[in-house]
C-alpha cells in the first residue's frame, strides 16, 4: 500500500469567522498532512474547528489564509465548477445527521452522486444496488428513508458516499445519532473500508471510537494538540470493548455475535472490488 | 460537460408531485392567462379574415375608389365615433365614374352612392336602412344572388328597387315581396327582386345587404337633389393581371380629374380589408394587453412558489452540492422546474382557449382560426414567463452556501 503519498498536506492554514471586534479563528494555523490509507480520528473540545476543517478539506468550505494541497493541487486557486467535479469524484461525505433527501428513495439517494458524474441511468442504478447489497441493504431499494431505522440509514449514507468511489472519506461525527449497537456496524464498515485502502477522516466525540483510528488527532482552539499514530498490531491484541455508554454495556454484549458475522460476510462480499480498485 | 436535463425534467415531475395541489394551483395563474390570449388571438384572427377572405373569393380582381386617403390609424374609427364621410360630401362624382368606365381592362364598374332615410312598406323600416344607389353591373361584382324577382337592369324604370330578405321580413312579414310599394323617403318605388340572405353584414361595400334596399343610380340622384354623391366604386378588371394595370391607370385619370389633388384611393386585395382588419387588430391589441396582466400575475405566483420551494429545499441544495453538483447543475433544476409549471400551464391554456374560442364562435358570424402562429405565441409566453420568473429563485439556490445549507434543519 503506497502509505507515503501524501494526499492533504494543510500548512499555516487559518480560517477567521466574523470581523472587528467579533473576529475569531475557528482555525489557527493547521500543519497536518495525510496519507493515503490513513483512518484519521480528531477529537477535540466543541468549538475547536474539527467540523471546520472537514468543511474545508471537503471543499465545502475555503479557508482564509494558508496552503491546502489535495493531491498536491493548491485549492484555493480552483474554481468553484472545478471544487464541484473533485467533491464529485474524489470526496464521499458521511454527516451525523445522514442527509439523505427525504422525496427520493433509498436507491435514487445512493445514485445521486452518480448523476452529476455524469453517468447513464441504467447504469447509475446497477451501481447503486450493487454496493447497497454489499452493505446488506438489498431488499431496502426501494425503501423511503423515513422507513429505515437510524442505523440503516446511516449505512444507505455511508452507501451513497461511497458510491462513487472515492478515494477520501469525511465523516463528521457520523455515529453521533446512533445507538452503540448501530455505531459498531457503522464503525466496523468503515474499518473495512479503511483495510480496502480508502483514507478515512472522522470527526468523534467518541473516545471509544478512536480504537477504530490508524492515527488519532486532537485538536485545541484551532491547531494541532496531540497527533498519534496508532500501531495496528496493538489494536488487534487489545479487547474490542462495547461502543456507547457503559449502563447499556449488557445489550450490546448479546446482540455482538450476529453484528461479527454480518461485518465479515461484508469483507468477504466485497473482496472482488478491493482488487478492482 | 454534462447536462442532465432528462435528471432534471424528471426531478421537477417528482418534486412538483409532492406539492401537487400547490404545483396545480400555480399552474392555474398562467392557464388563465394563456387561455385569454389564445382566446382573443383566434377569435381576432378569425374576425379579420372574413373581410380578406370575400376578397379572394370574388376572383382577386375587384379594386375599389374610395373618396379621401386611406386611414391608417385604425384608432381614429374607434374614437371618431360616426365616420364622418357620412356626412361630408364625397369627392367621388359621377364624371369620375364615367371616366374610369372606359378606362382599358375595365371589366365592369359599380357605383355606391349610399343615402338613409325614413322607409316604409307596410310597416315602416329600422332607422338607418343603407339605401344603395348603383348601376346593375353591381350584382355581378359582389356576386349578389338574387332570391327572388330579377336585380336592377340599365332598362327598367329607375322607381323599382330590389331589397335584402331582412329588410322584407321586417317591413312585410314576408320573404315574398315582389310587386310590393316601398316608399323611400316620400319617393314610391316597386319591389322588383328580393336578394338571397347572406349573412354577411361585414363586407368591403360596407353595406349590409340583408337589410338593404338597392335602387338605380338615377333613382338614388333623384332622391339627392339631383346630385350623385359616390361613396365608392367598385371595378372588376377582365382579367386578375391586368387588376395592378387598371389600379395604375385609374389613378393617373382620376388625378388628372380632380386636379391634381390626391382625394381618393383606389384599393385592392388586403387594403380593402385592412381598415377593419387593423380595427380587429387594434381591439385584440387592447384586449390581449389586458389578459396579459393576466400572465404577470401567473408569473409572480411562480416566482413565489419558486422561491417558496427553494427554501424549503435549502437543504437538499446543500446535500447536492456536497455531493458533487455545480452550480449551474442546481440552476438548471429549479429553472427546469419552473419551466415544468409554466409550460404545462400554458398547453392547458392553449387547449382551453381554443375550447373557449369555438363556444363563443357559435354565437358569432366567423370561426376562430387555427393556425401555428397562436401555438407558437402560447408556447413562447409560457416558455418566456418560466424562464423570466424561474430565473431569480434558481440562482438564489444556486448561490446557497453549502454550509449554511447543511446546517439548515428542516
Amino acid at each position: 500500500m503506497a502509505k507515503t503519498l501524501p494526499v492533504i498536506e494543510l500548512h499555516d492554514l487559518k480560517k477567521r469567522f466574523g470581523v472587528g471586534d467579533a473576529e475569531h479563528y475557528a482555525l489557527d494555523g493547521m500543519d497536518l498532512t495525510i496519507k493515503k490509507g490513513e483512518f484519521i480520528a480528531i477529537m477535540g473540545p466543541s468549538g475547536c474547528g474539527k467540523t471546520t476543517l472537514l468543511n474545508i478539506l471537503g471543499l465545502l468550505d475555503q479557508s482564509s489564509d494558508g496552503e491546502y494541497k489535495l493531491d498536491g493541487v493548491e485549492v484555493s486557486t480552483l474554481r468553484q465548477s472545478k471544487k464541484a467535479h473533485i467533491r464529485s469524484q474524489q470526496i464521499g461525505f458521511v454527516f451525523q445527521s445522514f442527509n439523505l433527501i427525504a422525496r427520493l428513495n433509498v436507491i435514487d439517494n445512493v445514485a445521486l452522486p452518480l448523476t452529476y458524474k455524469g453517468i447513464p441511468k441504467t447504469k447509475r442504478l446497477q451501481m447503486a444496488s450493487d454496493i447497497l447489497t454489499n452493505f446488506h441493504l438489498g431488499e431496502r431499494e426501494y425503501y423511503m428513508p423515513y422507513q429505515l431505522s437510524g442505523g440503516q440509514t446511516q449505512r444507505v449514507a455511508i452507501a451513497r458516499a461511497l458510491v462513487n468511489e472515492p478515494s477520501i472519506i469525511l465523516a463528521d461525527e457520523p455515529t453521533g445519532n446512533l445507538d452503540s449497537h448501530s455505531s459498531h456496524i457503522i464503525m466496523e464498515e468503515l474499518s473495512d473500508l479503511h483495510k480496502r485502502g480508502n483514507t478515512i477522516i472522522m470527526v468523534t466525540h467518541n473516545p471509544r471510537l478512536t480504537s477504530y483510528a490508524s492515527r488519532v488527532i486532537t485538536m485545541l482552539d484551532g491547531h494541532v494538540d496531540t497527533d498519534t499514530m496508532v500501531i495496528p498490531e496493538i489494536v488487534a491484541v487489545a479487547p474490542k470493548r462495547p461502543l456507547g455508554p457503559k449502563s447499556k454495556k449488557k445489550k450490546p454484549a448479546k446482540k455482538k455475535p450476529p453484528v461479527k458475522k454480518s461485518a465479515s460476510t461484508t469483507k468477504k462480499t466485497t473482496t472482488p472490488r478491493k482488487k478492482k480498485t | 460537460m454534462r447536462f442532465l436535463l432528462l435528471n432534471h425534467i424528471q426531478n421537477a415531475r417528482q418534486s412538483l408531485k409532492a406539492n401537487r395541489l400547490r404545483s396545480i394551483l400555480t399552474m392555474l395563474g398562467v392557464t388563465i392567462g394563456v387561455a385569454s390570449v389564445t382566446t382573443i388571438l383566434a377569435l381576432s384572427s378569425g374576425a379579420s379574415q372574413v373581410v380578406s377572405s370575400q376578397v379572394d373569393r370574388l376572383g382577386g380582381n375587384i379594386a375599389v375608389v374610395r373618396p379621401g386617403t386611406p386611414d391608417s390609424n385604425p384608432l381614429t374609427t374607434i374614437t371618431g365615433g360616426t365616420p364622418q364621410r357620412d356626412y361630408a360630401p364625397s369627392t367621388l362624382t359621377e364624371t369620375d365614374l364615367a371616366a374610369v368606365a372606359q378606362l382599358p381592362g375595365v371589366h365592369a364598374i359599380a357605383p355606391l352612392m349610399v343615402l338613409t332615410g325614413p322607409v316604409k312598406g307596410d310597416s315602416p323600416a329600422p332607422a338607418n336602412t343603407p339605401i344603395v344607389a348603383t348601376t346593375p353591373d353591381l350584382a355581378n361584382i359582389t356576386k349578389l344572388p338574387i332570391a327572388s324577382g330579377q336585380f336592377l337592369d340599365s332598362y327598367i324604370n329607375p322607381n323599382t328597387a330590389v331589397i335584402g330578405t331582412q329588410l322584407s321580413i321586417a317591413i312585410y312579414g314576408t320573404e315574398a315581396s315582389v310587386g310590393r310599394k316601398i316608399d323611400i323617403r316620400g319617393t314610391s318605388f316597386t319591389v322588383i327582386g328580393v336578394i338571397k340572405r347572406l349573412n354577411n353584414p361585414i363586407n368591403y361595400d360596407n353595406v349590409d345587404f340583408d337589410s338593404a334596399i338597392v335602387i338605380n343610380l338615377d333613382g338614388g340622384k333623384a332622391l339627392n337633389q339631383g346630385v350623385a354623391q359616390l361613396q365608392q366604386i367598385d371595378i372588376q378588371a377582365d382579367t386578375v393581371s391586368n387588376l395592378s394595370q387598371v389600379i395604375i391607370v385609374t389613378n393617373k385619370t382620376l388625378l388628372q380629374a380632380h386636379g391634381g389633388q390626391n382625394d381618393f384611393s383606389v384599393l385592392s386585395g388586403d387594403q380593402i380589408s385592412q381598415p377593419s382588419s387593423q380595427l380587429f387588430y387594434a381591439i385584440a391589441g387592447v384586449t390581449a394587453a389586458v389578459a396579459a396582466i393576466s400572465l404577470l400575475v401567473g408569473g409572480i405566483g411562480i416566482m413565489n412558489i419558486m422561491l417558496v420551494s427553494v427554501a424549503e429545499r435549502t437543504r437538499e441544495i446543500g446535500i447536492r452540492k456536497a455531493l458533487g453538483a455545480t452550480n449551474g447543475d442546481i440552476t438548471w433544476q429549479f429553472l427546469i422546474e419552473s419551466l415544468a409549471i409554466s409550460v404545462s400551464g400554458g398547453i392547458t391554456g392553449y387547449l382551453i382557449g381554443y375550447g373557449l374560442a369555438f363556444v363563443i364562435s357559435t354565437f358569432m358570424t366567423f370561426d376562430p382560426v387555427l393556425n401555428w402562429q397562436i401555438a407558437a405565441v402560447a408556447l413562447g409566453i409560457s416558455l418566456v414567463m418560466g424562464t423570466i420568473f424561474g430565473l431569480y429563485p434558481a440562482f438564489k439556490a444556486a448561490r446557497k452556501d453549502p454550509i449554511d445549507s447543511l446546517r439548515e434543519y428542516s
